[in-house]
């Protein structure tokens, strides 16, 4: 008879062992050591946002004064626009507040406003997020609100030492009550894979039968203050067209978000100055 | 047991791929354009080293892809340690020196990953038309940029082992 020599299964016989130990290890020791290693690579990622802000810096300086002294200008004009639209916006904030305190309203939900780099985009048929350069240390809570100048970027998913995870409001995961601008209804964005082509695109629900839309005047979706996340008013995209949903009851249709919204480079993620609930907005 | 300090060169140069492939993928965004490429990682400490090693090597490599990735922890690891497994049993039959054999090793090994992938990361959207493009998209383009990559990566890793003079011959062949 041959003998079989028991050496050569060594491997498979260690492959096995791990597979048993592994899968039977507690759920708080794999959460252990993935929060180790990815706190352990972050500084890299880190290290390479500075040194594309570096980049940048360099760049920059390469341009002549006579640019410069151009861009100081329109950021000049800019600055003195949007001071007269910061002297209009306290008006009416006093204004907001002194009819909320004579009709005795409950007190509306006030964030902070938390600018951030983004470090790294994960864009693929499987998940769509982002990392930015800030976490625990300027107390970036779970489940807070990311914008930018585009309207909604989407929820803060992950927090660690100095960088967040954020997923996108086009992954599928993500979920949000909304409303049609002109309109207090409530419907539901989804987000949705993406084919690749295009401007991203997301998904409404629940519209109600009566509105009308057209590629011409799309109808502007808008994020509500029902689900806590979210400040009422932000945007989240337009919808060219809606159809009969599945129920025959509601309509369901397409959302085109805005076309910088895988090219991000800075959000602002939106802390609440009260305590968060971080499962309230999941709908 | 002697420490093999190939370990070390071959996990710090899978980390430096993967950093630098997840950097193209973040600035490749706008264009939807995602490479999966981590094939090449599992082939050479698989071929090269002893046993122990080729352990310790590969279950780093796959926890530090599991903490990069928005897969599930677990996932790479188990599966890089699976294909490297096949692979240190059948290594008598694949030759190192050359590209050929490690290349088809690589691409095999990153078609599994990206099944793998699908299946856990992606298993509610297989009825979503728009999610096949964008999967063909990223299976094609991977692996086309795998032609390229896996070769640089294997003479990379020849040449680092090389410069810091170590052991150059796969070790620990059975003998019968």
């Amino acid at each position: 008879m041959a003998k079989v020599r028991l050496d050569t299964y060594r491997p498979l016989v260690a492959l096995g062992v791990f597979i048993v130990v592994f899968w039977g290890l507690p759920a708080f020791f794999k959460s252990f050591l993935k929060v180790s290693f990815e706190e352990f690579q972050a500084p890299a990622w880190i290290a390479s946002s500075y040194l594309d802000d570096l980049e940048g810096f360099w760049s920059r300086r390469s341009h002549s004064k006579v640019e410069l002294i151009d861009a100081g200008q329109q950021i000049g004009r800019r600055m003195a626009f949007y001071q007269l639209l910061d002297e209009r916006n306290q008006t009416l904030e006093a204004e907001i507040e002194r009819l909320e305190s004579i009709l005795n309203l409950p007190s509306r939900r006030e964030f902070r406003y938390e600018v951030c780099r983004v470090v790294r985009r994960d864009i693929s048929a499987w998940w769509q997020q982002i990392i930015i350069r800030k976490g625990r240390d300027y107390e970036i809570p779970v489940g807070a609100a990311v914008i930018f100048s585009g309207g909604v970027v989407g929820r803060v998913i992950e927090v660690n030492a100095f960088s967040s995870k954020v997923d996108l409001i086009t992954s599928p995961d993500f979920r949000i009550a909304a409303i049609f601008a002109g309109d207090e209804r409530p419907v539901i964005y989804q987000g949705m894979p993406q084919s690749g082509f295009g401007s991203p695109v997301g998904e409404v629900h629940d519209a109600p039968q009566d509105l009308r839309t057209n590629s011409q005047t799309p109808l502007k979706l808008v994020s509500t203050r029902l689900g806590g996340t979210f400040p009422p008013g932000i945007t989240i995209g337009h919808v060219p067209w809606l159809e009969p949903g599945s129920t025959g009851i509601f309509q369901s249709g397409e959302v085109v978000l805005d076309k910088r919204l895988h090219e991000l480079n800075e959000v602002s993620v939106l802390i609440p100055l009260n305590t968060i609930e971080t499962a309230g907005d999941a709908l | 047991m002697r420490f093999d300090p190939r370990l070390i060169l071959f996990f710090g140069l899978n980390a430096l791929l993967l950093f630098l492939i997840l950097r193209v993928n973040s600035s490749l965004s706008s264009w939807s354009i995602y490479f999966v490429m981590l094939g090449p990682m599992v082939v050479f400490p698989a071929l090269y080293m002893r046993h122990a090693a080729f352990f310790v090597c590969t279950l780093l490599t796959g926890m530090w892809v599991d903490a990069a990735m928005p897969a599930p922890f677990g996932l790479f690891t188990t599966l890089f340690l699976i294909a490297g497994t096949g692979i240190f049993h059948w290594r008598i039959r694949f030759r190192a020196e050359h590209n050929y054999h490690p290349s088809i090793l690589a691409h095999t090994i990153n078609a599994l990953a990206i099944i793998a992938i699908t299946f856990t990361n992606g298993y509610e959207l297989i009825g979503v038309s728009s999610f096949w493009i964008q999967f063909g998209i990223t299976l094609i383009a991977s692996h086309l940029a795998l032609l390229l990559i896996a070769p640089w990566f294997f003479n990379l890793q020849r040449l680092c082992i090389h410069i810091f003079h170590l052991e150059s011959e796969p070790e620990s062949f059975p003998t019968s």
